[in-house]
């Protein structure tokens, strides 16, 4: 046999990623579950906002809504993102093998990124079309792609690093959810305030869009970056 | 793993000196020590919570010891943890295959993870050595127990280890099963060296050159197979598991 | 086989910051006291009013209510300062924890955190009766209020993540993690809640400066819980010390059996 040469770092990534697609894309189970939560998550606003009269003060609510479905259905998908990994121990095979632990945390976090934008490019246009009798967004509005792209990064980068911690605990949904809330809570503010910024236009738009965005970026720095860096102790131990 | 080639002879497999490996009051390893020429076959025995799974992960690279020194055919496991990963597989009760991809397709994801030349060309003389030719384009959730060992036996070959862990690699199996992973055992020795912690005092000691007995993570005995008195060694081995769970 | 004469290392407790832990406690006590009585005896109200009734101070009309809420100040910025040291040195010993993997620093971590999970709740505690003096509302998502909430979440989840993982290894790391996590969350936290303008909640902003006297009682107060916070975090941690010698010690007698 040949002796074999060390793949690069980005080799192997480009492998993992591959490996995460290729077999959600054949099983589905976590879109499905995903794309069915976020179905059922509006229809639970649909009761909610049943008696709401449309107008200004929706269109100013739906933000934080559209993010709490968000939230909700990245907690699901998060839950989820190891449950191939555990089921046969392959996370410690990924140990095993000559790898930084850093690669297995950022083809992780990317996997769970592309699978909750997968999951919105299909429930946020639901979610306005189920409201669209209420209100409609400002011409502005389709600046709210920026938040959503920024605050799925930061969701996707924190809940790997969070779910890999809980995958190992006892009664590890409820646990995710515990440290995912509080910790994720300052980029959900900063990105309902940019949303709902360039949903209502005008002068809340000039005013707080960008400043809120910076925040979330800053947020999505900060945290991916210890995220990386503390991954090494988690996935070890 | 250039290095590999220019390994002598001579340079033992493993050479583990005072390993201790503890939390608190707790020690799972303390003060292991023992060296295994190549080419050997190890048996660890010992009761529950001697140690033994602590100390394979060890040897793995799976955890890190609190102290003393572990070499893989002279690479040390602290210092260069990749170089060992390179030198090892390992067996056990979980498969570490993905479920949801097909038997080819996890061995070619390791063999790319290893950098292995041609991952394609390596999964498919893996498979055709376990026997799993036929099945190659199922994915592993279809497969019988018998034949995930047998899927990841090759997969802790892929990257053509110079040493093979087995961690209870027999739990789970029925007795067909048993004879197929036996064979192919035997049949993948080589010149590789082996380290097999079971329970199964009967098949360690018929498949071993050297036995070493672990209690409370000490050792309590060492030597090669043809030094035993087996009367003499099941005797130890009964009065050992009698000292229970450190 | 032969009997073993191993130096038996057990984990050391009462060193001389637990003899002087007794020692703080009671300045500490002292002080906090102190800073009580000087709030409500010695401090003037803010712009040196002093109020019978209902007065207009400053252009607006103050009560004997907003004096009582500017005597909870005294209080509530010290704990909240004080929570805010113990979460900071939860974080430094988890990182020492992580680069050694020494029970030690855990055990130190987890009483720094108990320790800030008991002034975070009394800041809570304080903060709610501020808010309802000063504001007279129950709750607002006012940013100091709103991050020390979330930091009472964090802490209130390390603990839950502590016991939910058995392999007492592990556990200490997952919660090393974590107490990094929320040291680094929490000042974003506020940041972003305070920088961030929102139409529906203005900023309360605090004008004018304070006066000596006030600077005194808030430094006495500062100190004295600050000990206060101290005494407990070595009482605790004595505690656990000696529980894992006790452990250490039963160990070593089944072993030499």
């Amino acid at each position: 046999m040949e002796t074999p040469k060390r793949p690069s770092g980005f080799a192997q990534y480009k492998t993992l990623l591959a490996k995460d697609l290729r077999q959600e894309f054949r099983t589905k189970e976590m879109l499905i579950s995903m794309g069915v939560y976020a179905l059922l998550v509006i229809v639970v606003f649909g009761v909610a906002l049943s008696f709401a009269r449309p107008g200004e003060e929706f269109l100013e609510v739906s933000a934080g809504l559209l993010w709490a479905l968000i939230a909700f259905t990245s907690l699901l998908g998060l839950n989820r993102s190891f449950s191939h990994e555990v089921e046969e121990e392959s996370l410690e095979g990924l140990l095993l093998a000559p790898l930084d632990h850093g690669v297995i945390f950022l083809s992780k976090a990317t996997s769970n990124l592309v699978f909750l934008l997968i999951v919105e490019v299909i429930a946020i246009p639901l979610y306005w079309l189920f409201f669209s009798s209420l209100t409609h967004p400002a011409e502005t509005g389709w600046l709210m792609v920026v938040p959503i792209l920024i605050g799925s990064i930061g969701i996707a980068g924190i809940g790997t690093l969070l779910s890999t911690i809980t995958v190992n605990t006892r009664g590890k949904d409820v646990m995710l959810a515990l440290l995912f809330v509080p910790i994720v809570f300052p980029l959900l503010y900063a990105c309902v305030s940019a949303t709902t910024a360039a949903i209502v236009g005008g002068d809340l738009m000039a005013e707080s869009f960008m400043v809120s965005l910076a925040l979330a970026a800053g947020y999505d720095v900060i945290m991916i970056l210890a995220s990386w860096v503390l991954y090494d102790f988690v996935v070890g131990a | 793993m250039s290095s590999q080639s220019a390994i002598s002879p001579d340079t033992p497999a493993l050479a583990v000196a005072d390993l201790v490996k503890k939390f608190g009051t707790r020690k799972a390893a303390d003060g292991i020590s023992f060296t295994l020429p190549q080419g050997a076959f190890l048996s660890v025995f010992g009761p529950n919570g001697a140690g033994k799974t602590t100390l394979l992960r060890m040897l793995a690279t799976l955890a890190r010891p609190t102290s003393g020194t572990i070499e893989v055919l002279g690479v040390d496991a602290k210092e260069k943890p990749d170089e060992v990963r390179e030198l090892i597989g390992i067996i056990s009760h979980n498969s570490f295959l993905y479920p949801d991809l097909t038997a080819e397709e996890n061995l070619v994801l390791y063999g790319k993870l290893y950098g292995v030349p041609q991952p394609e060309k390596r999964a498919a003389e893996l498979l055709d050595v376990v026997g799993l030719r036929t099945r190659r384009h199922d994915r592993v959730r279809t497969f019988s127990r018998g034949m995930r060992q047998r899927a990841a036996i090759a997969r802790a070959l892929v990257n053509d280890p110079r040493i093979v862990l087995l961690d209870e690699p027999y739990s789970g199996l029925d007795p067909h099963a048993v004879e197929i992973v036996d064979e192919l055992i035997e049949s993948v020795r080589a010149d590789r060296t082996f380290v097999m912690v079971s329970h199964d005092l009967e098949k360690g000691l018929a498949l071993c050159t050297h036995a070493l007995v672990l209690a409370r993570g000490r050792v309590v005995s060492f030597s090669p197979v043809e030094n035993l008195d087996a009367q003499e060694f099941r005797e130890l081995y009964r009065s050992t598991v009698g000292m229970g769970v450190a | 086989m032969k009997e073993k004469t191993r130096e038996v290392k057990l984990p050391e407790a009462g060193q001389w910051p637990d003899r002087m832990a007794p020692v703080i406690l009671g300045v500490g006590i002292v002080l906090s006291t102190l800073g009580f009585l000087l709030a409500f005896l010695w401090v003037g109200p803010v712009y040196g009013a002093s109020v019978d009734g209902v007065e207009l101070i400053g252009g607006s009309m103050v009560s004997q209510m907003l004096l009582i809420s500017q005597k909870i100040f005294y209080f509530h910025m010290p704990v909240a300062i004080v929570s805010f040291i113990a979460l900071a040195f939860a974080a430094y010993y988890a990182i020492r924890f992580l680069m050694t993997k020494e029970q030690r620093f855990d055990s130190c971590s987890q009483v720094a955190m108990e320790v800030a999970l008991l002034f975070v709740i009394c800041t809570m505690i304080t903060g709610e009766m501020w808010t309802r003096f000063e504001w007279g509302v129950w709750w607002t998502w006012e940013p100091r209020l709103t991050t020390y909430l979330i930091l009472m979440l964090i802490v209130i989840a390390y603990f839950i993540l502590r016991n939910a993982v058995d392999e007492p290894e592990r556990s200490a790391t997952y919660s090393a993690v974590v107490s990094i996590i929320a040291l680094i969350d929490v000042p974003i936290c506020f940041m972003v809640t305070r920088l961030i303008p929102s139409s529906i909640h203005p900023v309360v902003l605090r004008e004018g400066g304070m006066t000596a006297d006030m600077g005194i009682c808030l430094v006495v107060c500062l100190v004295g819980l600050l000990c206060v916070g101290f005494a407990l975090y070595r009482a605790r941690f004595n505690q656990i010390r000696l529980t894992q010698r006790v452990e250490a010690m039963k160990q070593t007698l089944e072993e030499r059996q």
